[in-house]
């Protein structure tokens, strides 16, 4: 067969079609077509995202790809949130940036998710990288405002600075003059995120940046901005896209009035968020801007109540993505549906999840109503206490659509509040009909039958989120064994052992990573796997000490597996137990 | 100023202001090749004493001149001159070296430049080289312009990067990207006809999704046999064990009892129960040991020897994932009627318990069978694989009423 893309199609030419391939999957596709395919792409390859930072080291990233501007990385598994990972297990982005400041001089953007970062990494980034300009670090820690000042000092490129929800230490409590640090001739901020700060701000150093940078497009605030001030970063910043306000906790009638000037002259607004302790008569205050809005986060709002909500939802009629507390209760809901028919995405929060009694009237009614009146709603996490299987089913075939649902009943294991029964059904309904669903989480009362529909039809199915669920191991065999697109699994307190971990050791390979804990699995099988699959890390997490001091069939506290191209990790702490730990059988 | 000149010049270009060297080298700096194009012949027009003899015959705005192309082929074709003149090469070769004013002295294209898709891109050129049309026209006719297939689209991207016709290149690698996304690398390679030579090792593509391979299985249940017989031996300090041979050994068992045949398997951990040969009186499947003897023999073989290759775990297992990339994904058809020598292991449980253990596990057998579909049957050749490495222990672990989050 004639080349067509053969010796006289120059390398150039080729490099050319590919700098408009972007999406990391069909890189990935292009890389392995043929050999000078894998060399062309390697060398023009400018962005690339690491799932997991012990899947595959810098040395080997940096060998394959020689040229990268844009690292993204990712590290703790995602239960990390839920305080599930013990502190000083790892993701260390250390020695990652030590490479990359060497490798990648022309390195222009990193983001993390979940690293560990600390004040001298920071530091080296600000130092090494000439052109650098994105730095996004989301649910990272490990570092202080010290930090955050080298990179103000010295990125004299940097557009945006995103620290959503990390969590930053204040050292020396000087008012946050991090922010003086930038020099007075920087004036290409673009992005600023500062809202997980918890210390104050040094106001005039922000007027100031605020008034200099003319492209800034997105200004979350932490609490600790008035106000009062607010007005005043808003006259500043009139062409500002997206904005996360500050505390506002009393109500004055002069800041009130001022506020509704400064925000009636933001033309260009488009997604609010913030709303700290916010007191509900500075509401109208944003009632000019409401039509325009796409993005309203309220989930910090908990002093907004179900009325005033209703009132505020009603008039954002091009509203894609609504964060609210569930103080806006099913009635909230059905307005949002009537309301708002570009609704993409809803995430409804526990105002009290520690409660034992329900304190709103929120139920799965509310999503329903939803689901029935929002056409383009597609992604929803929704905590609630009740839910029976029909709701369930009408929502999955109201919303064939749905890619992302996740739903958290809070008290674990409850059934069908109607009948009683496991809410399998229900959850099948929605494997079923969501031919597209991605992302699921299960809750409520379920048996190994929800596993065996969801291996049965969650086909596209990339991450699933189980707990307190199941009856033995052949829930876990269903979807180990039937999701054929799965990415992550992460499952806690089911009673999954063994058998069907090891069944399908295989399948563990094909997926970025699998999070077990408080359920049965013993350290011999772990131990087994880990030997059978070289290509998988596996990591039991016990803080009760060495597991060869317990019986065999003691089952591990947490096991996390990943697969890796970089072997075993050398940084793992004294709670982490792999294979190796075994001395009896005298193996190495 | 010497914008507006040069506007004025190209709807009027007997009234224009004369041009000189410096606005020469401006021109060649412009982005926009159209308009490069048009200022340079509008200087070959002006700056008559920069142009060779040849050359002069060309510039005649007022009658309909031809630029002459010759391709690789020896074939020589003459071209409106405004239209040739918007490929930067041509007009590079017009200028600086005076040829493509006569069938003698026709201009020699690259190569990569055939007939046909010289004539692909002079269309390309003539309509774009006209100067009033609306960027929505422009569009719809490319738009138009770039359904071809695949092959001719990749001759035409070549060419047009030959020529230096930029927006002609851009047009057509964003075509050949919306091709390529979306596919598979074997989807690739045969939409563009390229090899496959890249190494298993080169190749980082994701695992086969498969869902297990019983061969590794039942070789997982045999190492941890031998492992747990080497523990009790070095316990027993009575045997020397060799560590380099016990994979070896393992092959061997294998293909013993595979061969040999009755008894019992043992699952992972050591309070496994053990199957009796009575079991298989139980079965009704149809799993005979006469079928996995025959058929096993091969695959035998290929672990056997792969055994030998480098480290014994790994490279058993490595031959054994390679094996397995030829079966497609999903079920395994297994019993547990496969059984196995067992006679050295201890058997520390009582008749009950295992009475009651057995039930369980031709109870979990029979149910995971039930999910694998037929033609895993075909696939192994009619073979039933692997028993399961069950233990009884179906108690829950303890729950403890952690909030969810």
């Amino acid at each position: 067969m004639k080349m067509m893309m053969g010796s006289s199609f120059p390398e150039e030419v080729l490099e050319h079609v590919f700098s408009f391939i972007e999406r990391d999957k069909d890189r990935n596709a292009i890389s392995t077509v043929c050999q000078s395919w894998y060399e062309i792409e390697r060398w023009s390859r400018r962005r690339v995202f690491v799932g997991n930072c012990y899947a595959v080291s810098p040395a080997i990233l940096i060998k394959r790809f020689p040229d990268v501007r844009c690292l993204e990385l990712k590290g703790k598994p995602h239960f990390a949130d839920f305080n599930l990972v013990p502190e000083g297990w790892g993701a260390y982005v250390a020695p990652w940036i030590a490479a990359a400041s060497s490798a990648y001089p022309w390195l222009e953007e990193i983001r993390l998710k979940r690293m560990v970062i600390s004040d001298d990494t920071l530091e080296l980034i600000s130092k090494s990288f000439k052109n650098f300009k994105v730095l996004v670090l989301s649910s990272c820690e490990g570092f202080s405002t010290e930090g955050l000042a080298a990179i103000a000092a010295n990125c004299r490129n940097l557009r945006e600075l995103d620290l959503r929800e990390s969590e930053v230490e204040d050292l020396n409590q000087s008012s946050g003059h991090w922010l003086s640090h930038f020099p007075d001739n920087y004036t290409s901020l673009v992005s600023l995120n500062i809202a997980c700060l918890n210390s104050e701000v040094n106001f005039t150093a922000l007027e100031r940046l605020v008034g200099r940078c003319p492209n800034l497009r997105n200004l979350r605030l932490n609490r600790a901005v008035p106000l009062d001030k607010l007005a005043i970063l808003l006259r500043r910043a009139p062409q500002l896209v997206e904005l996360g306000t500050g505390e506002a906790s009393d109500l004055r009638p002069d800041v009130f009035s001022n506020l509704l000037g400064a925000f009636s002259g933001c033309k260009e607004l488009k997604s609010l968020s913030g709303f700290w302790e916010v007191a509900p008569g500075y509401l109208p205050g944003v009632y000019p801007i409401c039509p325009r809005l796409t993005s309203l986060n309220l989930s910090y709002a908990t002093t907004i109540q179900s009325s005033d909500l209703i009132k505020l939802v009603s008039q954002c009629q091009n509203l894609q993505k609504l964060w609210v507390l569930d103080y806006i209760e099913d009635l909230g809901l059905e307005v949002l549906a009537a309301s708002c028919k570009d609704l993409r995405e809803l995430r409804v929060f526990p105002s009290e999840p520690y409660g034992v009694e329900p304190n709103v009237l929120l139920t799965e009614q509310g999503l329903v109503s939803v689901s029935e009146g929002c056409p383009k709603l597609h992604s929803v996490l929704y905590f609630c206490r009740q839910m029976s299987n029909d709701a369930l089913r009408t929502i999955a075939r109201n919303r064939p659509n749905m890619t992302r649902f996740r739903l958290c009943i809070i008290e674990p294991r409850t059934p069908d509040y109607r009948t009683l029964q496991s809410l399998d059904g229900g959850f099948g309904a929605i494997v079923e009909h969501c031919k597209d669903l991605r992302r699921l989480s299960l809750s409520g009362l379920l048996t190994d039958r929800v596993f065996e529909y969801i291996g049965t039809y969650g086909k596209k199915l990339e991450m699933l989120s189980v707990a307190f669920a199941g009856d033995s191991d052949l829930g876990l065999h269903h979807v180990l064994s039937g999701c054929e697109n799965l990415r992550k699994l992460e499952i806690r307190d089911c009673p999954f052992g063994d058998k069907a971990l090891l069944a399908n050791a295989a399948k563990l390979e094909t997926m970025r990573s699998l999070w077990m804990s408080s359920c049965s699995v013993s350290f011999g099988a772990c131990k087994l796997l880990g030997q059978k699959m070289p290509m998988l890390n596996v990591e039991v997490i016990d803080e009760r000490g060495p597991p060869d001091s317990r019986p065999e069939s003691c089952p591990v506290e947490k096991l996390y597996v990943y697969r890796t191209v970089s072997g075993p990790r050398f940084d793992m702490p004294g709670f982490v137990w792999t294979k190796d730990e075994d001395s009896a059988l005298g193996l190495s | 100023m010497f914008w507006k000149a040069l506007k004025k010049s190209l709807y009027h270009p007997n009234k224009v202001k004369s041009l000189n060297k410096g606005h020469l080298l401006f021109a060649l700096s412009l982005p926009c090749f159209y308009w490069r194009c048009k200022v340079q012949f509008l200087i070959n027009l002006h700056c008559p004493c920069q142009m060779s003899e040849g050359a002069m015959a060309v510039v005649k705005p007022e009658m309909k001149s031809y630029i002459w192309l010759q391709t690789a082929d020896g074939s020589i074709q003459q071209v409106e001159e405004e239209v040739a003149m918007f490929c930067p090469m041509i007009c590079r070769e017009v200028i600086q070296t005076g040829t493509g004013s006569s069938k003698n002295y026709a201009i020699s294209l690259p190569q990569r430049v055939n007939p046909a898709i010289l004539g692909l891109i002079l269309d390309y050129c003539r309509f774009h080289q006209v100067p009033g049309r609306s960027n929505k026209e422009r569009k719809t006719f490319d738009e138009k312009f770039i359904r071809m297939d695949t092959k001719r689209l990749c001759e035409l991207t070549s060419a047009a990067d030959s020529l230096q016709l930029k927006p002609l290149v851009d047009l057509t690698s964003r075509a050949l990207a919306r091709i390529i996304e979306g596919k598979t690398p074997e989807e690739i390679r045969e939409t563009f006809h390229l090899p496959d030579d890249l190494t298993e090792e080169e190749k980082l593509e994701p695992l086969r999704n498969i869902t297990d391979d019983p061969r590794i299985r039942l070789l997982n249940r045999l190492y941890a046999r031998k492992r747990k017989e080497l523990k009790e031996r070095e316990k027993l300090k009575n045997v020397e064990v060799e560590e380099e041979r016990v994979d070896d050994r393992s092959v061997d068992d294998l293909l013993s009892f595979i061969n040999g045949g009755d008894g019992d398997t043992k699952g992972t951990r050591t309070n496994k129960n053990k199957k009796k040969n009575r079991r298989r009186k139980d079965q009704s499947k149809d799993s005979c040991l006469n079928n996995v003897n025959g058929n096993h023999n091969e695959e035998m073989h290929d672990l056997h020897s792969a055994c030998h290759d480098g480290e014994g775990n790994n490279g058993l297992l490595a031959s054994a994932s390679t094996s397995s990339k030829l079966q497609d994904s999903a079920a395994v058809t297994f019993s547990p009627k496969l059984e196995f020598d067992d006679g050295d292991m201890d058997d520390d449980l009582d008749p009950a318990m295992k009475e009651e253990l057995d039930r369980e596990v031709e109870d979990f057998a029979r149910r995971l069978n039930s999910v694998w579909p037929e033609r895993m049957q075909e696939l192994f050749q009619g073979r039933k694989l692997v028993p399961i490495s069950l233990n009884g222990n179906s108690s829950m672990s303890r729950y403890t009423s952690l909030d969810q989050r």
